[in-house]
């Protein structure tokens, strides 16, 4: 569970360094644009699942969250 | 520490209680339908909103990202304490855990105080009024997380939390985070 969390913590770390360096570097680019908001899901989605431990939660509402992302990301990145 | 055992698989028993729940979605919409009305708006005048994204800090909102994610997992390692009964333990990384918020909260009195003293205020023009509205409801997000987790210590320094609440006080604490995800990279990158 520690282990499994500081692992977590690494990775989300990686990622908002991943996502500043790709908005530094190719900055609006529409395909820049989507990695950035799909990275920042995927951490979204880290969070909820393991430091909130909706995985041990019902169906209903891991596919809430994810529906509520998957929305979210979509109109952005149509609008975008 | 008083506890039962709680069957998180059944759908009124999510992590942190249905009501947090409840309350998390709503959040959630609200801030997200903000978030997508000011991407519509920033349509009307993409330079002006660029512009102004331009000027924003994004390394203050990177490092206020890695603050509140760190912040984040001190209080699922609190958690992870107070279920096995290391309640010592767990007052120390809630410590650590307030101290995330604080350090979050410095940063963005500064990115405040820095804005402010270069004019950009709240009716400089449209993006910064959504700056101001988004991120400022955000802060008083964070504020009212601390004052519940300061609660929270006092329960737990007295062995009187229960372990509902603690997972649900936890609860509103990550939902700070996830605002943050949703806001850092549209204000601060994408625009």
């Amino acid at each position: 569970m520690q282990k499994k969390n500081i692992y977590t913590l690494v990775l989300l770390l990686l990622l908002t360094i991943t996502t500043a360096f790709i908005s530094n570097n190719f900055d609006q680019l529409k395909i820049a644009i989507i990695i950035i908001l799909t990275l920042s899901g995927i951490k979204f989605l880290t969070v909820v699942f393991q430091f909130m431990e909706l995985n041990r939660a019902h169906q209903f509402w891991k596919v809430l969250i994810i529906g509520f992302l998957s929305l979210f990301i979509g109109i952005i990145s149509i609008l975008l | 520490m008083q506890s039962t055992e709680i069957n998180y698989k059944n759908i009124y028993y999510p992590p942190g209680g249905i009501l947090m729940w409840i309350l998390i979605f709503l959040e959630l919409i609200t801030f997200g339908a903000a978030l997508i009305v000011l991407v519509i708006n920033s349509k009307d005048d993409p330079e002006i909103f660029h512009q102004s994204r331009l000027t924003l800090n994004a390394s203050f909102g990177a490092i206020n990202t890695v603050f509140l994610l760190t912040s984040g997992f001190f209080m699922a390692t609190t958690v992870h304490q107070i279920k096995i009964n290391n309640l010592q333990k767990a007052s120390f990384y809630l410590n650590l855990t307030m101290l995330g918020g604080l350090l979050f909260l410095l940063l963005k009195g500064l990115e405040y105080y820095l804005k402010i003293d270069a004019g950009y205020t709240i009716g400089y023009n449209t993006f910064y009024t959504f700056y101001w509205l988004l991120t400022g409801f955000h802060v008083i997000h964070v504020i009212v997380g601390l004052v519940i987790l300061l609660f929270m210590q006092s329960g737990i320094n007295k062995s009187k939390a229960l372990i509902e609440d603690v997972e649900a006080s936890a609860a509103f604490w990550h939902m700070c985070d996830l605002i943050w995800l949703l806001l850092f990279p549209v204000i601060y990158l994408i625009l």
